[in-house]
């Protein structure tokens, strides 16, 4: 260790650049309460060390933040242990602002010419309870919706403070970019602003020294000593002190609570967190048009004041005595503060009804975060594919119809392919085999059509009888007319089609009449009712599905149907094998 | 330390610095400051480092490992390959997603046998294509040939196809899918 000390001194000074920048003297010797700030600096290093471990597996939208809270909770090492060490560190550096403040305001430190580090300081303190805000949203739990709710409500009902409360929230209501608005805020914005702050505070603090008591008499001038090793191990025994109390403490309450996740929809008891508590009970006090007293007013004028102490303090030195009206409004401003979180923790425990319902909400939070073990049912993002048409109608045709029929080599075998379905080629082997699996040979009582086999019809005569057949459609614009009337003549003269089937529209037979037959009102009837006199009649095999399914769908499903004709052969030389 | 407490003392602004330095009690302090300071940094690491590391204690994510039906026994021939999509429950982290597609496989017949190939390729994970023109499977990434039995006839892939288990019931086939560590010469289970 010496080694590498001595090897970077060597090169870059490196014991004087310590020396100069963390070895001052502290002027009348070390000091307690000289510690608060070296364990804040601490405790914030220690929350973005935490912070960074939290994001390994924190995950920021309304679907996921809940549930990747209860799984950092419950699932993951250590991970219970971490976040309640989170949250506890914030609460004490709630704690450690207030002790600091106190100290500065008591020996007057904020005074000319340390404004800097004053006033960077009280941003900074104002920053923490920023922190507090923001990451109180996070988990996405019951409790930090409807606190949100009502803080972001708070600021909506400022003047003018709408469009601040719709670019707070990322839209007019909580929601996924509330949950990345916040996270953006907790975790970059407010760590990058204490950083500035911190560096203008320290090196205001390096250039001015620790402010010396008010009076510093021979005696206690003697006493001064370097702040290495002297001051360092107060500063650094009051961090164990504290880090020690805070693993305690997690240890104690097994960390931070986790309540049901966020259901708008549900009532649900909100309190803010302890540090907010004197607000919410100054609301309370101001009804009507008065709100705004205590939401702006009040706190407004109190942050006015502190910015402002450095240029109102004119007394000619440091002494207490000589700044009373200082020591009397900030000790009125803070008991008032412990006065009002007071009476809301003393309200709270009398309150049976609040009782009751903190009780229900941590059933709630029991249950929900048992059921999460389970895995929390989540939609990939490939579910954007369901939003397209085809895939809906694929949905339908798998549910309602693929049972029997098939498309694209899938589905059952009970009714006709429909790969293909009513072009040429398709026909063509139908007519050749109607018994063929493909076509009615898995269709109970459809046996009535025979097969036509080469012997009876050739290949040549039986492409021209489809021909024809094809043109009975009506729709189909590409007919080989030549072909068709040779067709028609084989029809009318040789074939024994007609005995069954009739050829106009609406015609009943013994099967189903061929004209328009194929087409997209033809199928849509068929999946309507098949078993209508012009259609299959008595020998109709499938469900009716005009009751089942609405005009819309079955329209979908035809025009479905009919595509897979669509790409097959459209003349007889590309039909052929 | 012994080095700093020979230099020495930086000028003070404010005050001169204090009385007589006694070493050893800086000893004692620097000493103390590194056992608390060191504390400090220690304690919440174990935690840490469990925290960090609990990927590698068990499977994050998860799906498949039961058998997953795939369809009728009917539509799978010799000669060509078909592709068929696995779908079953998948774990990720806290999610679940239910009945989504975790996989596919190229199922066809082999001397009479039916054969199930993942499309995961084992050189280095990318999805197996089947060229119909030369009745070949082909990795679209490095370019690792298989034939119809899955064996590699070209490039880099150091198995052939990794084959799925396949159960047939009543004209029914279902498969189980399952990964397999990629790169290596043997078929080990991931």
């Amino acid at each position: 260790m010496a080694g590498i000390i001595d090897w970077l001194d060597e090169r870059m000074g490196a014991r004087a650049l310590a020396r100069r920048v963390a070895n001052p003297d502290i002027p009348g010797g070390p000091r307690l309460q000289y510690v608060f700030g070296a364990v804040l600096v601490y405790l914030f290093l220690q929350e973005v060390v935490l912070g960074v471990l939290l994001a390994l597996y924190y995950s920021p939208s309304t679907a996921t933040a809940w549930a990747s809270t209860a799984y950092i909770q419950d699932q993951v090492t250590a991970g219970w242990f971490l976040r309640g060490l989170h949250l506890h560190t914030s609460s004490a550096m709630v704690v450690l602002v207030v002790l600091h403040f106190v100290q500065v305001v008591w020996t007057g430190a904020y005074r000319r010419p340390r404004e800097l580090i004053w006033w960077s300081g009280v941003l900074m303190g104002m920053i923490v309870l920023g922190f507090s805000m923001s990451g109180y949203l996070l988990p996405w739990d019951q409790n930090a919706y409807w606190g949100t709710q009502v803080r972001t409500g708070i600021l909506g009902s400022l003047p003018g403070g709408e469009p601040l409360k719709t670019l707070a929230q990322g839209g007019g209501e909580l929601g996924n970019l509330t949950v990345t608005r916040f996270y953006a805020i907790h975790v970059f914005l407010l760590p990058l602003a204490t950083a500035l702050l911190l560096a203008v505070h320290l090196i205001a603090l390096r250039k001015h020294g620790v402010t010396p008591p008010a009076r510093l008499d021979e005696a206690a001038r003697a006493q001064t000593k370097p702040y290495w090793p002297y001051q360092r191990v107060l500063d650094v025994g009051a961090m164990a002190v504290t880090g020690a109390a805070l693993i305690a403490m997690t240890v104690y309450t097994h960390g931070a609570q986790l309540y049901a996740p966020a259901d708008p929809t549900t009532a649900f008891v909100a309190r803010p967190e302890w540090n907010f508590l004197f607000l919410y009970q100054l609301v309370k006090f101001f009804e009507g048009p008065l709100q705004i007293v205590a939401t702006a007013i009040i706190p407004g004028a109190v942050t006015a004041a502190l910015f402002a102490l450095p240029l109102l303090d004119r007394a000619p030195d440091r002494s207490p005595r000589r700044r009373i009206w200082v020591l009397a409004f900030v000790g009125a401003v803070m008991a008032g503060v412990v006065a009002l979180t007071a009476i809301a923790i003393v309200d709270d425990a009398g309150n049976e009804k609040y009782q009751k319902a903190h009780e229900a909400a941590l059933q709630d939070a029991a249950r929900a975060r048992a059921l999460a073990a389970e895995g929390v049912p989540a939609l990939a993002a490939t579910v954007v594919w369901e939003n397209d048409p085809d895939f809906k109608v694929r949905a339908l045709f798998k549910e309602h119809c693929a049972t029997c029929h098939t498309i694209e080599g899938k589905g059952g075998q009970e009714a006709p392919s429909f790969d293909g379905y009513s072009e040429r080629r398709w026909l063509f082997d139908l007519v050749r085999d109607p018994t063929a699996k493909r076509f009615f040979g898995g269709t109970k009582e459809h046996n009535a059509m025979e097969p036509l086999p080469a012997s009876d019809v050739s290949d040549e005569d039986l492409w021209a009888t489809v021909e024809y057949l094809y043109s009975l459609r009506g729709d189909a614009k590409d007919i080989d007319d030549a072909k068709a009337s040779r067709g028609k003549a084989l029809w009318d003269d040789t074939l024994e089609c007609n005995g069954c089937h009739e050829l106009e529209r609406k015609a009943e037979g013994a099967a189903p009449t061929l004209a328009g037959r194929g087409t997209l009102e033809w199928i849509q009837r068929v999946i309507a009712d098949s078993s209508a006199p012009d259609l299959f009649a008595d020998a109709a095999e499938m469900p009716k599905y005009k009751d089942k399914l609405s005009e819309d769908e079955i329209a979908a499903l035809a025009q479905f149907i009919v595509e897979q004709g669509a790409p097959a052969s459209t003349s007889e030389e590309d039909a052929t094998p | 330390m012994s080095d700093r407490d020979r230099e020495p003392q930086p000028p003070s602004d404010d005050a001169g610095a204090g009385g007589p330095e006694d070493p050893s009690r800086r000893r004692a302090l620097a000493i103390g400051v590194s056992v608390l300071g060191g504390g400090l940094v220690v304690a919440p690491l174990v935690p840490a480092l469990g925290f960090v590391g609990f990927p590698l204690r068990g499977a994050v994510t998860s799906a498949g490992g039961d058998f997953i039906a795939a369809g009728s026994r009917a539509q799978f021939g010799p000669t060509i390959p078909i592709k068929v999509d696995l779908y079953a429950d998948r774990r990720d982290a806290w999610a679940v997603e239910r009945q989504v597609k975790i996989g596919s496989c190229w199922v066809l017949e082999r001397d009479g046998e039916l054969k199930a190939f993942s499309t995961v390729c084992p050189h280095l994970g990318c999805a197996i294509e089947y060229d119909e023109e030369a009745s070949a499977f082909r990795c679209p990434c490095h370019r690792s040939e298989f034939d119809l039995d899955g064996t590699p006839v070209e490039g880099p892939s150091p198995r052939g196809l990794d084959t799925l288990e396949v159960k047939q019931d009543a004209g029914l086939v279902a498969i189980r899918y399952q990964r397999f560590r990629q790169g290596v010469g043997e078929k080990v289970e991931a």
